[in-house]
């Protein structure tokens, strides 16, 4: 019995290498082959350093948007039962399941220069395809079904005792939202932020069609590699590879501080 | 004053169904019931946490329906106490307080205030517990609703507390509704005991009321009357026995005397029950043992063996198997649970074996 445990051990330790060696190596290969050369890149090549800060701005302003509008619709979903709450759900899941370049040319129907919305903002001055706003659009249509989910588990983990606590002790259902909720699930919002950010800097397909120029950087790499091939690509895609720890540093970061603080109490 | 009046609330597949009872203004009310048997969620009905489908609660007199948490000023200390994690214990106690000093003051009479250096998480079950009380009272609430507020306290300082939250509410006249699981505690507090199962009520009133005169036989047991018995009720055709002098009045009153035969037991009692089958319920406190028959007025009188010697600190329960059969006639023997304090049983020298009578008066057979 003890001989089949070792051998099942051994067996699934084996597979979890070689799983993980096919998701590490690529991105340690990259890195190894271009990312001395993208940093120096970076105080040399001007349209790499404009395509990361297009990339830094729009994917913030994504999450800012996701922040804006996901947080209370999470919270509805999370602690509001309501006819419908399902399918709701649901339908803020289907971005994650459509192909990238799918929800670029369904974006692009809805905000193009041929379609209503587009169409008007584009009488009012606003112009969204190939603009930075196309980009915005893309990367929040990609990234927010994410933080919606994330802030739901986070809001899931305050117990509702907590608000009702705050409620008998005088605060309105908003107050105590900002007083207990909020700190409380903040660790998680961050989270849910930070992942929604990091998906936005990853996107290619659905905005290399809403905005192909000006070109953030997953864009800038892919063109590079059409236009001048593999080695112009390396410097750019190893840059971006490296944007890729920050997040994950950050996430890594709120996770230890969330088990200290559990092991505390 | 607690009104709730054919109260409905669903909880997912839960329900409270028709609850009514009411704890009068200033007075302290006892929820008795198993695990379950939606307790805590009548009190978050009660504080507005959970929409009622039907019925009323009233607080102070005035209808709730419509009426937010925020604005029914009633304070809701759950077993587990909910502390804030991000706040220290001052601001806890603070949080919803109208005049800091009294907080502050009630925190101190709770000792609570000797806290207020700790952080949160590291507090013992106890101390979120005084913390979660004195943040209730806080705010001066009309009305408090305690969901074993005392459970994770120490023997020693669960007097202290319980004692304190009666004095505040006392003095406050603040009317009080605790859920409870120690039936010495409902019976040292409270004013107004409810009993609830599965959602309804079974039986409310005094607690003395409940443990005496239990409404069926499933509420004596559960209020932990050892000594229940299913048989026969039959009306004694002598109707003024010798066992019923001094309760003409009783039976002025459409009592009946009563003889009571269950298995090989004959009890005698009076009461109201109808002729047929029915249960006898008495107090395994209001048995007495002896060595000898006594003497007394006690008309319940059997002869047993003792089967068994319980010592819980200063009590002792003595199970004696008794039989009221006729001479020459084996009837089964049936056991009589009595509670006996420790030293008396140590004076009768009780033990497995030992051949003693056990009585009770004919008032202390309820009939249900």
């Amino acid at each position: 019995m003890r001989k089949a445990h070792r051998a099942a051990s051994v067996i699934a330790a084996f597979c979890g290498s070689i799983f993980l060696l096919f998701l590490v190596a690529p991105i340690a290969r990259l890195i190894g082959a271009g990312g001395v050369d993208g940093l120096r890149h970076l105080t040399t090549d001007g349209e790499l350093r404009n395509a990361l800060a297009l990339t830094a701005l729009t994917a913030t302003s994504a999450t800012a948007l996701a922040i804006l509008g996901g947080t209370p619709l999470a919270y509805l979903l999370e602690r509001r039962h309501f006819r419908g709450r399902a399918l709701v759900a649901a339908l803020i899941d289907l971005p994650l399941l459509v192909p990238h370049p799918v929800a670029g040319i369904a974006l692009l129907l809805v905000l193009g220069r041929q379609s209503l919305v587009g169409g008007t903002l584009l009488d009012l001055g606003i112009r969204v395809v190939g603009s930075p706003i196309g980009i915005v659009c893309a990367m929040l249509f990609v990234s927010a079904p994410l933080y919606v989910s994330a802030t739901r588990e986070a809001f899931a983990r305050v117990d509702t005792r907590y608000e009702a606590v705050a409620r008998s002790l005088g605060d309105p259902a908003w107050r105590a939202f900002r007083r207990v909720t909020l700190p409380l699930s903040a660790r998680g919002l961050i989270a849910a932020g930070v992942v929604a950010w990091a998906r936005a800097v990853s996107e290619f397909g659905a905005i290399v069609i809403l905005t192909y120029n000006p070109k953030v950087a997953s864009v800038l790499s892919y063109d590079r590699f059409t236009s001048f091939g593999l080695d112009e690509a390396l410097p750019v895609a190893a840059v971006l590879a490296l944007l890729a720890f920050v997040p994950l540093f950050a996430l890594r970061g709120l996770r230890a501080s969330r088990s200290g603080a559990m092991m505390l109490q | 004053m607690i009104e709730v009046e054919g109260l409905n609330a669903r909880v997912g597949e839960f329900e409270l169904r028709d609850v009514s009872f009411a704890v009068p203004d200033g007075k302290y009310g006892v929820v008795i019931g198993a695990a379950g048997s939606g307790k805590t969620t009548l009190l978050e009905t009660i504080a507005g946490i959970i929409p009622l489908t039907s019925g009323a609660v009233r607080l102070s007199g005035s209808d709730m329906a419509g009426v937010s948490p925020e604005r029914r000023n009633a304070g809701i200390v759950y077993q587990h106490g909910y502390l804030f994690p991000h706040l220290s214990v001052q601001d806890n106690v603070r949080y919803g307080a109208i005049d800091v000093a009294y907080a502050d003051a009630v925190a101190a009479r709770l000792g609570a205030s000797e806290l207020y250096a700790r952080e949160v998480r590291g507090l013992s079950g106890g101390e979120r517990q005084l913390v979660a009380i004195a943040r209730a009272l806080a705010p001066q609430p009309r009305v408090l609703l305690l969901d074993e507020p005392f459970s994770a306290l120490d023997p020693r300082r669960r007097t202290l507390v319980r004692r304190a939250v009666r004095q505040i509410a006392h003095e406050r006249w603040i009317t009080v509704l605790q859920v409870t699981h120690d039936f010495t505690e409902a019976g040292l507090l409270g004013d107004v005991a409810i009993l609830i199962d599965q959602g309804r009520v079974l039986q409310h009133g005094p607690p003395e009321q409940l443990f005496r005169e239990p409404a069926s036989p499933y509420v004596a047991e559960f209020l932990g009357a050892e000594n229940v018995f299913a048989g026969e009720v039959r009306y004694l055709s002598d109707a003024a026995p010798d066992f019923l002098e001094g309760a003409e009045e009783l039976l002025a009153g459409g009592h009946h005397a009563i003889e009571f035969v269950s298995g090989g037991l004959t009890l005698y009692t009076v009461g109201d029950a109808p002729p047929g089958a029915g249960h006898a319920v008495i107090r395994a406190e209001e048995v007495l043992v002896s060595t000898a028959p006594m003497s007394s007025s006690a008309r319940n009188q059997f002869s047993g063996v003792v089967s068994e010697v319980a010592t819980t600190g200063a009590l002792t329960r003595v199970t004696v198997d008794v039989s009221s059969g006729a001479a020459g006639v084996i009837a089964p023997r049936v056991p009589i649970v009595a509670s006996l304090t420790t030293r008396s049983a140590q004076e009768l020298a009780l033990r497995e074996g030992s051949e003693v009578w056990a009585s009770f008066k004919a008032m202390a057979v309820h009939l249900c």
